[in-house]
């Protein structure tokens, strides 16, 4: 008898005990475990439906920013969702924390996006939970690198490509050295460590040479700024990007709506308050009247 | 064997009492609240004893270490998949121990020809602001008690019921903080390991009333073998796991 309530499942399929008489293979992978409760961890799609290769262009209308600095990282999105040449939403949350000591911004299609995320939440929970250790980095790593491969066939469709940037704090680090960790995915699910800062999306083109510009030759190097020159630098980086991309929305003052700014540090993730970025939008954008 | 009543109940009086010496000995686990939460606190030998099933909710147990395993697998298993399936704000003590743990006991300990279940379980739930902490004992016969400020599990009913005693006695306002929450705990622990160390006759008719250092000597004396297990689970914890193991650290600075 496992009975949870799921309306869904009334039909007998996900009614199996899960433990104790299935007898599943316990290496604490959460996938594992949604698969044998039959999850549908893929949407099936019709072949027909399939576009062509050759046409396949990932939509991926925002952007999304992450900088190495002094405390961490700090990691950073647009609040605009479109569909063509729509706005569709002006609220949305396009960084998303994971864990104490991680945080994930999304770039593409929402809907996977948000699944995504869920999963990678609770994966590693799952794994504390009943391996009674975290997981470590590079599973981490590996773990989102399954989800987005798991997600190929969608992306390939062009419905639901996402690339993600993932921050982590490494809390193996040194007392006095830099945790913080940038990792960039591409949509087959390789990572790559991006050393000072990352950005996906489509407003980012406009801004990756203003990001090597400041990493190699601004007043303060990004790694060395601290938590309000980082904002403030993320915050113009953020305004030339809604500047030339439509899908990129910028600081709305007459409903004031900020971008998401993260920090991902020692003590964990946080949230930069409205009233903070209200102070630093002054001073990153001194000519613009409220 | 089913057909014959007599000895169905035979066989099952015999289980009983088979389980009951099984776990006599076990290290007692207990359960109290304090300002910021509720605490799980026991002594073990090696193998952790008290685990986080979910966000608010805490596990542990006395018995054989593969039964414990098994059934805390179970139960980890079904509430991570339907906090996932629906929210984790859905996962409740009372669902998971009435539709997944207790029939599962129970189908265990009634089947005389498969293997029994040597185990009790003691859980914990940090209520959300509108529900309440919870405490529930489940026996290995699938038999649920619950209570909203302390819980106790050891080897016997005798055991059970001296610590009780003790914790009824000596409880302090439910107001206290961790350290003196952890003492209480620590203190109740070895007036239930002290019981078991005692031959059941003696253990039932022997006064309880111990002095507060006779009961440290026991505590020094379990020390050296094992170690001190809290686990609690903090409202004002960052995030929506509520779960931590106390650091040896702080268990060393609430001994002082």
């Amino acid at each position: 008898m496992h009975y949870n309530g799921d309306f869904l499942n009334l039909s007998g399929a996900g009614h199996q005990e899960l433990a104790p008489h299935g007898g599943i293979n316990h290496k604490g992978d959460f996938l594992d475990l949604l698969r044998y409760a039959k999850y549908p961890l893929k949407i099936e799609l019709p072949p027909e439906t399939a576009r062509h290769g050759a046409d396949v262009e990932i939509a991926h209308s925002t952007t999304v920013v992450a900088v190495l600095y002094r405390d961490g990282v700090m990691i950073a999105g647009d609040r605009r969702a479109t569909a063509g040449t729509s706005v569709i939403y002006d609220r949305a949350e396009k960084v998303l924390q994971i864990d104490r000591h991680s945080a994930l911004a999304i770039s593409g299609s929402p809907a996977i996006a948000y699944e995504i995320a869920r999963i990678l939440e609770h994966s590693f929970q799952y794994f504390r939970r009943s391996q009674l250790q975290e997981l470590s980095l590079e599973g981490k790593l590996r773990m989102l690198s399954r989800l987005i491969r798991e997600n190929l066939s969608m992306a390939l469709q062009g419905i639901g490509g996402v690339i993600p940037i993932f921050a982590l704090y490494d809390l193996n680090a040194d007392d006095d050295g830099n945790g913080g960790k940038i990792f960039f995915y591409d949509a087959l699910g390789a990572h790559f460590e991006n050393v000072d800062f990352a950005t996906t999306g489509s407003g980012s083109i406009w801004i990756r040479g203003v990001l090597r510009y400041l990493s190699r030759f601004g007043e303060t190097a990004l790694h060395e700024m601290d938590q309000r020159q980082a904002a403030i630098a993320i915050l113009r980086l953020l305004d030339i990007a809604s500047e030339y991309d439509a899908a990129t929305s910028g600081y709305n003052a007459k409903v004031k709506i900020f971008p998401t700014l993260k920090t991902v540090t020692r003590t964990g993730v946080n949230t930069v308050s409205d009233d903070d970025l209200a102070a630093w939008y002054a001073e990153a954008q001194p000519n613009v009247e409220e | 064997m089913r057909d014959e009543p007599y000895r169905w109940i035979e066989a099952i009086q015999d289980r009983r009492d088979y389980i009951e010496d099984e776990l006599r000995l076990g290290s007692p686990v207990v359960g109290v609240t304090y300002d910021e939460g509720m605490m799980l606190l026991t002594l073990s030998k090696g193998q952790r004893k008290i685990f986080e099933v979910h966000d608010r909710i805490a596990l542990s147990a006395i018995g054989h270490p593969a039964d414990i395993e098994r059934l805390r697998m179970l139960v980890t298993d079904t509430a991570s998949v339907q906090g996932f399936q629906n929210a984790t704000e859905d996962i409740n003590l009372h669902r998971l121990t009435n539709y997944t743990l207790a029939p599962a006991f129970k189908q265990a300990f009634e089947s005389i020809v498969g293997e029994a279940y040597i185990i009790k379980m003691l859980l914990a739930e940090l209520g959300s602001t509108s529900g309440k902490n919870q405490f529930t004992g489940i026996n290995f016969d699938g038999i649920v008690r619950t209570d909203p400020s302390f819980a106790v599990i050891g080897g016997t009913e005798t055991i059970e019921t001296g610590m009780q005693k003790y914790l009824t006695a000596t409880k302090t306002d439910a107001d206290r903080d961790l350290t003196t929450a952890f003492q209480l705990a620590l203190e109740t622990w070895a007036i239930g390991k002290e019981l078991s160390s005692r031959e059941p006759e003696e253990a039932e008719s022997e006064d309880t009333q111990l002095e507060t250092k006779q009961i440290y000597q026991i505590i020094d004396t379990a020390r050296e073998e094992g170690e001190i297990e809290a686990g609690v689970l903090e409202a004002s914890q960052q995030g929506t796991s509520k779960f931590r193991l106390l650091t040896s650290q702080e268990i060393e600075e609430a001994l002082k």
